[in-house]
């Protein structure tokens, strides 16, 4: 017992001084649709060709740091890296799963190989560029015009959860023990208490690389991981080279992540013309060695650069449009873009009153200054602190 | 590792928070300490008021946490007085500083309150009643009271007062530190259409703190109320309505200006989405035109107890030969592997196995009636997997145990659904219909409504 607990103490002395490693997950959008516009400007080639670099610039600064890489595609979320399970049988009779599934994918080791690379970097680049291939070569056409990035990020989530359990199976027990003792509720205190007491074993964050916009059908999945995401402290940075969401912004500004729109930064854009938002883009690399590498450790130390102006729009259920201005039903917080036609709720089925007066906002009412106004009149301080046991409520605080 | 028993109690517990039914996400919460003399007892250490005020703290973060669009006050029983310590507001930070300030006061010429004379349920109801007269009908009026004492000292007839309270469809919760009281027993009870399940007494610190976590959970809403008019106000949050809200994005000026809640020079701040009038912080009325300004996200935070996700289902050997599945779909993680023959002739299975496979062949003859069907599928939901995989019905990808946990617990998303533009396009065709494993939820909640 002893020379074991000398052995990890003298481990712990090491890795304690080391900066922690820190697990990477890339979110590709590899919507067609959406990069066919951007083919004359900024090819998927030379963004992921940067993608690289920055994967090998993450994986040199600690030997411990891991790197993953999902596809968000039209049609499913696939894993670039690390590679993906090995295509199913397509019957149940049991013969092809006689063979050792254990078996690691066979590909094809390409014979140009560069002998000057460090092996693990060539590893990982052939690893991505040969799944990129085949899932963009494969792909049949399909009608789906947005990426699933909420796919995508749960996907992500899940494959982050489980590392970080795996990074630290001494804390695992404790924190299922405390967490199953208790009821339901108490598992949002326990998991901050232990995520921020705990040396982190592992620090993670998202990277997504987006080019399609339009998220709104797949808004409440999106919330629901971008909830999750801050819950476990995982930073959602986002590189938005075009299109629009709205909720890729919401994401970072609420975990803490980076948010980069190179080609669309308003202001500036319009103000030098297109050409220029281009060139921005172009510059991939510098947005990505600049504004992504640091983990978050370093993030502490930086000042990063962020969208101060957040778009905190939502989606209304109904027609999955971004609204600013919606209607809310007071019992399931589903939200409407117009009046309901039977005043009764689509998601819950509560019959719904539409307040007399729209403009009366009955959520929050400004409370303090009536109850100053109050106090003289009614509120007098009671020696013995006695009530009246008729007093009316709202006709005055009576004890003070 | 973990053990087998906590994971297997974690999925049976699973299975509470997936039943779909409304809750009242709009709350009016008033906290009650006690700080009266029996709170300097030392049962709990170092003190009783002490730890009241260590986990009045963290409620007040959880609370918010959960109910992000809800509001609280606290107030604490002194010397047989009531004292509002904090308004109503929505602001944790403003609850947590008054909570501490009762030891630490701000003003240093004020001396620390420490436990003294007696509590009075009465005037703590009534000022709880005030306090909640004016909210709107569509939110819950909860009142918890951490009470250390056993005894009320009152100033009248306490029994008025509760009949009071029930009228204005207050709902009491009591935690007790010493025995049960029948006096908080009948306060619970009339407040509760005649349920005494709000009233308990904690035995230790740690059921103190659990007890009063659980009430950071939205309420049920009563069997009835929903049916109920606005007028008859008896129980339950009546009067359900649509509420005109706006989701202001948050703006940077290059010059200072102006807010219009404080008339204060800023730059940064959120533009009302009606009038454009610039405020400093959310939640809030627009101080101009009126209109509820909230974030997105504060809504968005409560979706999963609108569409819960599907309860995985165990897998049986059989199953999982006929899927052919590796790893999981989730976090990539090797599944073990099918032994031979396990599922086919159930040779080399256990005898656990034998009896999966054969629930599984009964299940698909279809010869049984669907109240064994249930039980069936509950047992599925409930039990460990015998292949450590676990089936999202709705996509049939197999996922092991921890995302299992993962995803029903914090993600409320399940990563094999949302990977497949079926999904979606579901979504798009019926803004009813929701993906991501729910539909049952979705029914089940137009059902019960
Ligand atoms: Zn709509
Ligand atoms: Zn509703
Ligand atoms: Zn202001
Ligand atoms: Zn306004
Ligand atoms: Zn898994
Ligand atoms: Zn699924």
């Amino acid at each position: 017992m002893n020379a074991i607990d000398g052995t990890t103490s003298s481990f712990h002395v090491r890795s304690t001084d080391a900066p922690p490693p820190s697990l990477l997950v890339i979110v590709l959008d590899t919507n067609p649709y959406a990069w066919s516009l951007l083919a004359d400007t900024l090819p998927l080639q030379n963004v992921v060709a940067n993608l690289l670099v920055f994967i090998n610039a993450h994986l040199a600064i600690n030997h411990a740091n891991q790197v993953a890489v999902l596809a968000s595609h039209t049609h499913c979320v696939q894993w670039l890296y690390p590679p993906p399970p090995p295509p199913l049988p397509t019957d149940s009779t049991g013969d092809v799963l006689m063979t050792e599934p254990d078996q690691p994918d066979p590909t094809p080791h390409p014979p140009t190989d560069d002998a000057n690379k460090y092996r693990p970097f060539r590893l990982v680049e052939q690893q991505i560029l040969s799944n990129l291939r085949s899932l963009l070569t494969s792909s049949p056409p399909s009608s789906h015009t947005t990426a699933l990035i909420a796919g995508a990020l749960t996907t992500a989530m899940t494959y982050i959860s489980k590392a970080t359990l795996l990074a630290s199976p001494v804390a695992a027990p404790t924190h299922t023990h405390t967490t199953s003792s208790v009821l339901p509720t108490a598992d949002a205190i326990n998991a901050p208490a232990d995520a921020s007491t705990a040396h982190d074993p592992l620090s993670s964050r998202i990277l997504i690389v987006s080019v399609s916009g339009d998220l709104a059908a797949q808004y409440i999945p999106v919330m629901n991981t971008i909830f999750a995401a801050q819950r476990n402290r995982v930073p959602i940075d986002v590189l938005k080279l075009a299109g629009d969401t709205v909720f890729l912004q919401q994401a970072s500004d609420a975990t803490g992540g980076v948010y980069i729109a190179p080609g669309l930064e308003v202001g500036a854009g319009k103000k030098e013309g297109e050409d220029a938002a281009v060139v921005r883009a172009q510059g991939i690399l510098q947005y990505l060695m600049m504004g992504f590498l640091p983990d978050a450790a370093a993030r502490k130390w930086l000042v990063l650069p962020g969208a101060e102006e957040v778009d905190f729009r939502a989606a209304c259920f109904c027609h999955r449009k971004v609204v600013d201005i919606g209607w809310v039903c007071s019992v399931c917080l589903s939200i409407f873009c117009e009046p309901l036609p039977d005043a009764t709720c689509l998601t819950c089925g509560t019959y719904l009153a539409l307040p007399a007066n729209h403009n009366v906002a009955p959520a929050v009412v400004p409370r303090k200054k009536k109850k100053k106004k109050r106090l003289p009149d009614g509120g007098t301080p009671r020696p013995g602190g006695s009530t009246p046991a008729g007093s009316t409520p709202g006709g005055g605080t009576p004890m003070r | 590792m973990r053990s087998y028993d906590s994971k297997a109690h974690r999925h049976t517990r699973l299975r509470q928070d997936t039943q779909p039914f409304q809750r009242g996400i709009i709350r009016h919460v008033v906290l009650i300490l006690d700080l009266s003399a029996a709170m300097a007892e030392k049962d709990m250490r170092p003190t009783r008021y002490l730890v009241t005020l260590k986990h009045a703290t963290t409620y007040v973060r959880e609370f918010f946490e959960q109910n992000p669009i809800s509001q609280l006050a606290v107030m604490v029983m002194h010397d047989g007085l009531c004292h509002l310590i904090s308004d109503l507001s929505g602001n944790p930070t403003h609850h947590i500083t008054a909570i501490q300030s009762l030891r630490n006061p701000v003003n240093p010429r004020e001396s620390p309150r420490e436990p003294k004379g007696n509590p009075s349920l009465q005037n703590a109801l009534e000022m709880a009643r005030a306090q909640l007269y004016h909210t709107p009908s569509h939110g819950t009026r909860e009142v918890i009271i951490i009470l250390g004492a056993l005894l009320s000292l009152d100033p009248g007839d306490i029994h008025k007062t509760i009949a009071a309270c029930a009228r204005d469809r207050l709902r009491v919760s009591i935690i007790g530190m010493s025995g049960r009281l029948k006096i908080c027993q009948e306060i619970c009870e009339r407040t509760n259409s005649g349920s005494d399940a709000s009233y308990n007494v904690a035995l230790d610190e740690p059921h103190l703190r659990d007890l009063l976590m659980s009430t950071t959970t939205p309420p049920a809403i009563r069997s009835g109320a929903t049916e109920g008019t606005a007028e008859d106000g008896a129980a339950g949050p009546v009067g359900a309505s649509l509420l005109c809200m706006g989701f202001p994005s948050r703006t940077i000026t290059d010059a200072p200006s102006l807010c219009a809640c404080h008339g204060t020079l800023s730059r940064g701040g959120y533009t009302c989405s009606r009038c454009k009038a610039k405020l400093c912080s959310l939640p809030a009325t627009c101080p101009a035109c009126g209109l509820t300004l909230i974030l997105s996200t504060h809504l968005a935070r409560s979706y999963h107890h609108l569409f819960p996700l599907r309860n995985w289902i165990a897998v049986t050997w059989k199953r999982a030969r006929e899927k052919g599945t590796v790893q999981c779909a989730g976090c990539l993680i090797k599944f073990p592997t099918i032994p031979m023959g396990a599922g086919v002739d159930d040779v080399g299975g256990s005898r656990r196995d034998k009896g999966k496979g054969r629930e599984d062949e009964v299940m698909e003859n279809g010869g049984e009636s669907q109240e064994e069907r249930e039980r069936d599928q509950l047992s599925k939901e409930l039990g460990a997997s015998e292949s450590s995989r676990y089936e999202c019905e709705a996509c049939e990808g197999h996922f092991c145990i921890d995302c299992d946990i993962f995803s029903h617990e914090q993600m409320h998303n399940c990563p094999g659904c949302l990977s497949k533009p079926a999904f979606s396009t579901v979504m798009e065709e019926d803004g009813n219909e929701l993906a991501n494993g729910t539909a049952n939820g979705m029914n089940g909640l137009n059902g019960a409504s």
